[in-house]
C-alpha cells in the first residue's frame, strides 16, 4: 500500500507532553517559535490539579516557599533550582498561569506562600497555585468554616466521610453526606470525569443543585470531588454557585481524576490554537542529529511520521513516562542514550528503609545540565548545542519529596526557551 | 464457546516493546469508555480480569458487543494500552449463532455478490440505479448537463466505493457528491467489482472474512489501475481497508484516502470557493469526528480538515465543538457494529454521553462523514428529544455552491429547505 510518510518541520521540536513539555510550547509559540511537540501525556494524567513550587525541606513542610528556595540553593548547589533565580520562577509561573487563564483555565495567582490544601482521603498538603475551582477549600480551612462535604453513591475512591473523620479534631464544623447523582441512580460504579462531563448540560446542573438544597442545612461552603465539568471548569464553577447561593471547592481526587483530563484536553485543543503542531499521545521512536538539522521519528497506527527540526527539548519525564528506563544493571535515558548521572551499583539505589526521610537516591538520578539547560557528557562537556532538556527527568532533585513538580516543570521549560531563542 | 487464552494472544498481537503488564489499573480507560458498566464489565477490568487468566468469563460476556472497538481507551491510557484488540479476539471467539445477528447477516451479504455490498444489492442493480439517478440530473440542471457517473473506468485517478445506503434507498442522495465531483473535474470511477464501502466482516471477529473482503476490493482497485482509492463519507470502510491491507500483508498498488481530505484540498486550492453566505440565519452546526476516519486512522489532521471544511461552510462565528473532541472523540455509540446488533437499550444508553455533547453546544445541526454516525446520532436525538438535525457534508457544499437540488434535502430543516432555490429572494 502506497503511503505517503507524514512530515512536519519546525524551528523547535518538544519530545514530552506533559507540564514541561506543553509549557515548553506554550513560551516558545510566545515568543514566535514554531514548534512540534510530540508525546503521550503520561504523568500528566494523574495531577491533583496543584501546582507545587517547594512545598518541603528535607523534613518539615514549608510555609514560606521562597525561604526554602534561598535555603536550598546553599544546601544543594546542583538542584536545578539552583541554576534559576527567584525572578525566573515568578516570571515562569506568571506567563505559564496567565496563558492557562487565557486557555480557559483559571488558577489562584503566585504569591508569597504555600497554601494548606486538601488531599482525597482528607490529609493535607502546601501548595504554590490551586485551580479557581479549588482554591475557596484553603479560605475554608483557613477560617475553619462549616463546610458540607458530598461523596456520591457508585464512587469509588473518594470518601467525605474519611475526609471528616481525618480532619474533625482540628475542623469540627466539617459535616459529611452520601447523595446520588442524577441520572446515575443504578447504583453501578461512576466516575468523576462522567459527571464532570454531565454537569456541562445545564439541564444536569440544575437537578444537581434541587438535590444538593435539600442536603445544605446551614453549611457556608459546600466541599465535592473535583468534578465540577472538564473543559469550562471555571464557568461550571460559578454556574453550580449561582444555583446554590453559596461558595463551593472541589477536592482533588485519585486517578482517574478529572484535574489531569482537563489539562490535557486544554493542551491537545488549544497549543494548535496558538501556531504549534501537536501530535498527541504517540511517542518519539527514534532523533538522529545531523549537521543541519535534528530528524524525529515515529509510527502512529497509521503509519510514519518524521519531524525536522533545528532544535530539541527533551522534557520525557522519569520512569512512568519512559524518559528513563531502569534495568537491572543501570538508569537509561532511551531516546537519545544521554549520559544519566545515578547512584554507582544498583545496590546504592535504595535506603534500607522505605520510608527514610533522606530519600532514595535512585529518584535523584536524571540529566545533568549547564545553566542554559543543555545537556552535558560526564566531562561537563555540552552534548550537542542545539539540545536542551527541562522536568522532572533532570538529576539532582527529589520532586516528589520536595513537592516542586509543577515548579520544576515551568520554570526549567521557560528557561530552556529563553536559552533557545 | 471457544476458550481463548488472552494473555498469550496479547503477547502475539501487540507491537514489539508493548505489553499489558504496564497497565498501572488507573482507570483512565473505564472512566473515558462510554460502555463501561455495561454486563459489569469494563476496558481496566477487561485488562486485570485477562492478566489474571480469568479466559471463560472473557470469552461468553456479551459486553464484547457493546465495546464499540473505538480504540478510546489506548487514546487515553498513559500506558497507550488497545482493549479492543482484545475486543476482537473475544469477538471472534462467538460461536456463529450466538452473535448479534445483525453484523453476521451483514457480513454474509457483502460475501455473497461481487460488489460487497452489505445491503445486498447486485451490482446490475446499482448500475442502473447510477445511471438513472445520473440522467435525471443531467435533464434537471444544464450545468451539469454532461455529468458522468463512470464504471470501470481504467486508469482513472479515483476508485470511488460508495455506502449501499445511497443507491439501495436514497439514490438522490448522490446526486451531491457526484456533482462536487464535476465541478472540481475530478478523474474518477466507481467499479463492479467492490464499490460497496460498508465492511461489516471485521465487526464480527471474523478475520477469514475480514481478509476476503479486503482482498476482493483491493484486487477491484489494481485491476483498473487507479491511484487512490478514495472513500466516501464513511468511517469503518477506511480503517477496514488499510488496517486489513496491513494485518493481511496483501499488494495494493494504491493509496487509500478519505475524501474529507480531498474536500479540504479543493476549497484550499480554490476549485470548490465554498463559503457561509447562504446561513444567514445564524445557524449553529457542530461536528462529530468518526472514530474510524480520525483516532483510529488519520488522527488530529483528519480532524483539522473537518474543521477547515465545516468552517469554511457554516461561518467560523457558527461552529462549536462538542467536548472531547478531534482524537479524543467519544464514539457515537453506532460503531463497531452496534447500530447492527439489535441491542438498542444499550446503544442508546452508550449514546447518551453523545446527545449531552451535542445538547450542551445548542447545535442546531450536527455534520458528520459517516454513516453509522450520522444514523445514531438521529436515533438518539429522536430518543431522547433532541432538537438538532443531522447532515452530510456534501450536502452543504453543494447548498453553499448553490448547485444543490430541491430533492437533494432530505437531511436538512425548513431553515433551509428553500435556500438556493429559485424563489428564494432573500
Amino acid at each position: 500500500m502506497i503511503k505517503k510518510t507524514r512530515q512536519y518541520k519546525s524551528e523547535l521540536a518538544v519530545v514530552g507532553a506533559g507540564i514541561a513539555g506543553c509549557a515548553v510550547t506554550v513560551f516558545a509559540q510566545a515568543r514566535g517559535i514554531q514548534t512540534t511537540q510530540i508525546g503521550n501525556s503520561g504523568a500528566l494524567a494523574y495531577t491533583s490539579g496543584y501546582f507545587d513550587l517547594l512545598g518541603a525541606d528535607s523534613s518539615e513542610y514549608l510555609k514560606d516557599p521562597w525561604a526554602g528556595l534561598a535555603q536550598l540553593r546553599e544546601s544543594e548547589p546542583d538542584h536545578p533550582y539552583s541554576k534559576l533565580t527567584d525572578q525566573d520562577l515568578r516570571d515562569s509561573l506568571d506567563e505559564f498561569i496567565t496563558a492557562l487563564k487565557k486557555m480557559g483555565l483559571s488558577y489562584s495567582s503566585p504569591g508569597e506562600k504555600n497554601h494548606l490544601a486538601m488531599l482525597p482521603a482528607g490529609a493535607c498538603k502546601p501548595t504554590f497555585c490551586l485551580p479557581e475551582t479549588m482554591f475557596k477549600g484553603t479560605l475554608a480551612m483557613t477560617s475553619r468554616a462549616k463546610v458540607l462535604i458530598i461523596d456520591f453513591v457508585g464512587l469509588q475512591g473518594f470518601s467525605a466521610q474519611e475526609i471528616v473523620a481525618n480532619l474533625k479534631s482540628q475542623w469540627p464544623q466539617l459535616r459529611a453526606e452520601r447523595m446520588i447523582f442524577p441520572e446515575m441512580e443504578s447504583g453501578a460504579q461512576i466516575f468523576p470525569e462522567v459527571m464532570a462531563r454531565a454537569l456541562e448540560v445545564p439541564a444536569t446542573r440544575e437537578e444537581f443543585a434541587r438535590r444538593l438544597k435539600d442536603i445544605v442545612e446551614d453549611a457556608e461552603y459546600i466541599a465535592m470531588p473535583a468534578m465540577l465539568g472538564i473543559h469550562r471548569p471555571d464557568f461550571i464553577h460559578s454556574e453550580m454557585e449561582k444555583l446554590l447561593g453559596l461558595p463551593i471547592f472541589e477536592i482533588p481526587t485519585i486517578p482517574p481524576a478529572v484535574a489531569g483530563i482537563r489539562l490535557r484536553e486544554l493542551f491537545e485543543q488549544k497549543l494548535p490554537a496558538l501556531g504549534a503542531t501537536v501530535i498527541s499521545q504517540h511517542k518519539v521512536q527514534r532523533i538522529e542529529f545531523e549537521n543541519k538539522s535534528i530528524r524525529l521519528y515515529l509510527q502512529d497506527s497509521y503509519g510514519p511520521v518524521e519531524i525536522e527540526a533545528e532544535k530539541l527539548v527533551l522534557a520525557s519525564g522519569r520512569f512512568l513516562s519512559g524518559g528513563l528506563t531502569a534495568d537491572q544493571q543501570e538508569v537509561k535515558e532511551p531516546l537519545i542514550d544521554l549520559p544519566v548521572q545515578q547512584p554507582d551499583g544498583r545496590e546504592n539505589w535504595f535506603c534500607e528503609s522505605y520510608f527514610d526521610s533522606a530519600g532514595h537516591a535512585v529518584n535523584r538520578s536524571g540529566i545533568v545540565v549547564n545553566e542554559k539547560f543543555q545537556p552535558l557528557d560526564f566531562k561537563g562537556r555540552v552534548i550537542d548545542k542545539r539540545l536542551y532538556a527541562a522536568g522532572i527527568l533532570l538529576a539532582n532533585q527529589d520532586w516528589i519529596r520536595q513537592r516542586c513538580g509543577a515548579g520544576l516543570a515551568i520554570a526549567t521549560a521557560y528557561k530552556a526557551v529563553k536559552s533557545l531563542s | 464457546m471457544n476458550i481463548i487464552d488472552f494473555k498469550a494472544r496479547a503477547e502475539e498481537l501487540l507491537p514489539e516493546g508493548a505489553n499489558y503488564d504496564a497497565c498501572l489499573a488507573c482507570g483512565l480507560c473505564a472512566s473515558g469508555c462510554p460502555a463501561s458498566g455495561f454486563d459489569g464489565m469494563d476496558p481496566r477490568r477487561f485488562i486485570r480480569m485477562a492478566m489474571l487468566g480469568m479466559n471463560e468469563e472473557l470469552s461468553t460476556t456479551p459486553w464484547v458487543w457493546t465495546c464499540t472497538q473505538c480504540q478510546r481507551c489506548a487514546q487515553v491510557c498513559p500506558m497507550n494500552i488497545d482493549v479492543s484488540v482484545l475486543v476482537g479476539v473475544a469477538r471472534s471467539a462467538w460461536p456463529k449463532d450466538k452473535k448479534p445477528k445483525g453484523i453476521v447477516r451483514s457480513c454474509e451479504a457483502q460475501m455473497r455478490f461481487e460488489g460487497t455490498s452489505a445491503m445486498g444489492l447486485q451490482t446490475e442493480d446499482f448500475v442502473e440505479i447510477i445511471e438513472e439517478t445520473a440522467e435525471e440530473i443531467r435533464e434537471d440542471s444544464v450545468q451539469f448537463k454532461s455529468l458522468q457517473a463512470p464504471m470501470n473506468k481504467k486508469g482513472a485517478h479515483f476508485f470511488v466505493n460508495q455506502n449501499s445506503r445511497e443507491p439501495a434507498t436514497e439514490p438522490e442522495e448522490l446526486g451531491p457528491l457526484w456533482k462536487i465531483f464535476d465541478y472540481v473535474g475530478a478523474d474518477w470511477t466507481y467499479a463492479s467489482k467492490g464499490w460497496a464501502a460498508e465492511n461489516f466482516c471485521m465487526f464480527t471477529g471474523d478475520d477469514d472474512s475480514w481478509e476476503k473482503m479486503v482482498k476482493q476490493r483491493v484486487d477491484a482497485v489494481n485491476e483498473l489501475g487507479c491511484d487512490v482509492w478514495l472513500n466516501t463519507e464513511c468511517g469503518h470502510s477506511f480503517y477496514t481497508l488499510w488496517k486489513g491491507v496491513e494485518r493481511f500483508n496483501l499488494q495494493a498498488n494504491f493509496e487509500p484516502d478519505s475524501l474529507v481530505t480531498y474536500y479540504a484540498k479543493w476549497i484550499r486550492e480554490g476549485k470548490l470557493p465554498v463559503n457561509s453566505d447562504w446561513n444567514r440565519q445564524g445557524l449553529k452546526f457542530t461536528l462529530q469526528d468518526p472514530c474510524q476516519l480520525v483516532r483510529k486512522s488519520i488522527g488530529d489532521p483528519a480532524a483539522d480538515d473537518l474543521r477547515y471544511v465545516t468552517r469554511k461552510l457554516v461561518g467560523d462565528e457558527n461552529f462549536i465543538d462538542m467536548q472531547p473532541c478531534r482524537s479524543a472523540n467519544y464514539c457515537c455509540g453506532g460503531g463497531g457494529g452496534f447500530l447492527q446488533a439489535g441491542m438498542n437499550e444499550q446503544r442508546r444508553a452508550y449514546g447518551k454521553r453523545k446527545f449531552d455533547q451535542i445538547q450542551t453546544t445548542e447545535a442546531d445541526y450536527v455534520l458528520t462523514p459517516c454513516h453509522n454516525c450520522h444514523s445514531q446520532i438521529e436515533d438518539i436525538g429522536g430518543h431522547f428529544g433532541g432538537n438538532y438535525r443531522v447532515v452530510h457534508l456534501w450536502t452543504l457544499i453543494c447548498l453553499s455552491l448553490g448547485i444543490l437540488g430541491e430533492n437533494e434535502r432530505k437531511y436538512l430543516g425548513p431553515d433551509l429547505a428553500k435556500i438556493g432555490l429559485a424563489g428564494d429572494n432573500e
